[in-house]
């Protein structure tokens, strides 16, 4: 049995939607991503906060994902910011040159505060 | 019926992979247990998750600009302290070795979306082999570890 790899599940802190993956971010998935923040950007959502403490890892998939997000989330007058990227994950967004290219905050707690 | 077909000798898994991102989750899922098996340290499973996605997307996407139904070759193979991944298809002669890196920008600017699967690749495995033989491009990987 295959699966999808991915779980999104979305929550509330205040005025910041936080949007948990958990799971692996491949071409297999991307898509899903890239809907899910299309929806909230489009719904109005202002400020936007991307937990990936649970990504085991991600390809270029999603980071192209990312970016089109990041841009339409610009588009918007919104803000999309990153959390937890940790370990391994941090490692890959370094190889793709990517550390700079998003808003990139500490742990959870702290993103939430900076973004309260 | 499944659309990857194992055909598994001791060390070596053999897979056929169509032409549909579709199929890339199976493939993904044949390596995570082979790897487990085959006690493949965690990280390099991990590692090798990540190429074997870009690779075979790129095939899925680019090799078969006429479209139609075509199937590709991954062979995962487990020796001593490396993996070694090769992938076989026979769409149009790609060397990704020569992919261009990807484009640098300004701190603050927006970079481009692609151009990135092979910049990763590169950076994940030990070794990186290409040669076109008749009809077929072959990739071959390898991911030392231990």
């Amino acid at each position: 049995m295959t699966t999808s790899g991915l779980k999104i599940a979305q929550g509330r802190s205040g005025e910041v939607c936080v949007v948990t993956l958990t799971g692996r971010i491949d071409n297999s998935n991307a898509k899903d991503v890239i809907s899910e923040l299309d929806t909230l950007i489009g719904s109005g959502e202002k400020n936007i906060l991307l937990d990936l403490a649970g990504v085991l890892y991600l390809t270029s998939a999603a980071f192209r994902a990312l970016l089109v997000a990041t841009d339409q989330a610009e588009r918007n007058a919104a803000r999309l910011a990153l959390c937890s990227v940790t370990g391994h994950v941090r490692d890959l967004f370094e190889m793709g040159g990517l550390l700079d290219s998003f808003t990139i905050l500490g742990s959870r707690d702290e993103a939430l505060a900076q973004l309260s | 019926m499944s659309p990857l077909s194992p055909q598994r000798t001791v060390r070596s898994l053999e897979l056929t992979v169509r032409n549909d991102l579709a199929d890339l989750p199976a493939l993904r899922d044949a390596w995570d247990r082979f790897g487990a098996e085959q006690q493949v340290p965690k990280r390099v499973v991990i590692d090798l998750q990540v190429v074997l996605d870009e690779v075979a997307s790129n095939i899925i996407k680019y090799a078969w600009p006429e479209g139609g139904f075509h199937n590709f070759m991954v062979r995962l193979s487990v020796g001593d302290g490396a993996v070694e991944v090769e992938v076989i298809d026979d769409g149009r002669p790609y060397d990704p070795r020569e992919a261009p890196p990807p484009v640098q920008v300004a701190p603050g600017c927006t970079p481009p979306l692609g151009g990135r699967g092979i910049h990763l690749v590169r950076q994940l495995v030990d070794r990186f082999d290409y040669e076109r033989t008749g009809a077929e491009n072959r990739v071959r990987l390898t991911k030392r570890f231990g």
